[in-house]
């Protein structure tokens, strides 16, 4: 897991911690527990969100460590300027993701979905959160493999990104001549740059 | 309360001052217009750089977006002083033909292209793809680009850079020609009425008669 500090935020905002996970077994039943929490009532229903408490991001649609942060970035921004377009800031960097305003459609695509293999999780509170408890509940809520972030290049699903992106025809796919670390770089773009103006997007 | 990007940019060293690197509210103008102007300044330069990024154009990429400061964050194009580059010069001149080309070809005007509106990235910080160039020519500051497929702004662009050129580079004729003849490669099928429409603007200059 790592974490960084977003000194500009108001305190409860700048915190943030993500992790990569892969050979992740159990997403049918984690999006389950997500739907159940959400609507579960009494301290059950307060505990139960608690433990699931994060941004539960399908993996094989980040580009890169840049495209996750911009996201995030933005999500706590929105959050900070009370513009939210969903319910949590944690709702909010899928939403960030996603290059159409559809919030189901961010939900489905960049959420958790059954059939994820690889997730990214990410926790934006103060800092006054132990990062130790929150490894701990991060590792409690996905069964899988906790792997660096460097690993996202054999994770990262470039064809599903570009056709989500609508990049088939695009001049700049086309200038690469199908070098594919070169048309990488630019799908990188593309996808940072759109999340990075979203809020100006519509 | 204050938006987190004005304290992060108050906490931020600076780097260089544009001359309108941040729009100032107008204390004359009604809140309500001064904030809908502030958000579409910026979503206007965004979304341009956004469509020059996929059509090709070299352009630095954006980071952030707060719309409520129109502040737009983008991203840091490492560059040096030009005579580091050891560019031949009509090289340098065909580089900035060919990237204004993609971005007309895009339907992208800028409305303010200057040599200080270009860079060259730093081969330290960059992976070139170009068999011989360790460099690539950047198009920055879209503050007054705007959308058209019309030939009479392209014309225009066209214009506004040569008469820049003029006022700042002796003997710049010979210079501006050949960015002209690697803009036409690039156009194809276009530039045969743009050069002709560049003709009528240098002879009335950038504002349309109004009269007739």
């Amino acid at each position: 897991m790592q974490s960084y500090q977003l000194p500009h935020l108001p305190p409860h905002l700048s915190s943030v911690h993500a992790a990569l996970f892969k050979d992740v077994s159990d997403a049918a039943q984690l999006r389950q527990r997500l739907i159940t929490a959400s609507t579960a009532e009494g301290p059950d229903g307060t505990r139960a969100r608690d433990a699931l408490n994060f941004a539960f991001i399908e993996a094989r649609l980040i580009t890169s460590l840049q495209h996750l942060r911009t996201a995030i970035h933005q999500a706590v921004m929105a959050d900070a300027l009370g513009s939210l377009r969903t319910r949590t800031v944690h709702s909010e960097i899928i939403w960030s993701l996603n290059p159409t305003n559809n919030i189901s459609e961010a939900m489905r695509r960049y959420g958790v979905s059954d059939t994820s293999t690889s997730l990214v999780v990410v926790r934006i509170d103060s800092p006054e959160l132990s990062v130790t408890d929150i490894e701990r509940d991060m590792d409690a809520a996905v069964n899988g493999t906790k792997v660096p972030f460097a690993d996202l290049r054999d994770i990262t699903d470039w064809t599903a990104v570009k056709k989500y992106h609508k990049l088939g025809n695009e001049v700049a796919i086309q200038q690469t001549k199908g070098d594919v670390d070169r048309e990488r770089g630019v799908v990188d773009e593309i996808a940072t740059s759109s999340v990075a103006m979203k809020m100006v997007m519509g | 309360m204050a938006s987190p990007s004005l304290a992060l940019i108050s906490a931020s060293t600076l780097i260089s001052q544009g001359a309108e690197a941040h729009r100032f509210r107008k204390g004359y103008r009604h809140p309500t217009l001064d904030a809908s102007l502030t958000r579409s300044r910026v979503a206007g330069e965004a979304r341009a750089l956004l469509r020059c990024l996929r059509s090709g154009v070299n352009v630095p990429g954006v980071r952030m977006v707060d719309a409520s400061e129109g502040i737009l964050g983008i991203e840091q194009v490492e560059s040096d002083a030009l005579e580091e580059y050891e560019i031949p010069v009509d090289v340098l001149m065909q580089l900035i033909g060919q990237e204004i080309a993609k971005m007309h070809l895009a339907d992208v005007i800028h409305g303010d292209l200057t040599t200080s509106n270009m860079m060259l990235r730093h081969p330290s910080s960059f992976k070139s793809h170009h068999p011989t160039l360790r460099t690539e020519l950047v198009l920055i500051d879209f503050g007054l680009s705007f959308y058209s497929s019309l030939i009479e702004d392209k014309a225009v662009d066209l214009y506004v850079l040569e008469r820049a050129f003029s006022s700042t580079h002796p003997d710049s004729e010979p210079l501006f020609a050949s960015i002209l003849k690697a803009y036409g490669q690039g156009m194809g099928k276009d530039w045969a009425a743009i050069e002709r429409r560049l003709d009528d603007v240098r002879l009335r200059g950038r504002k349309r008669s109004m009269v007739g």
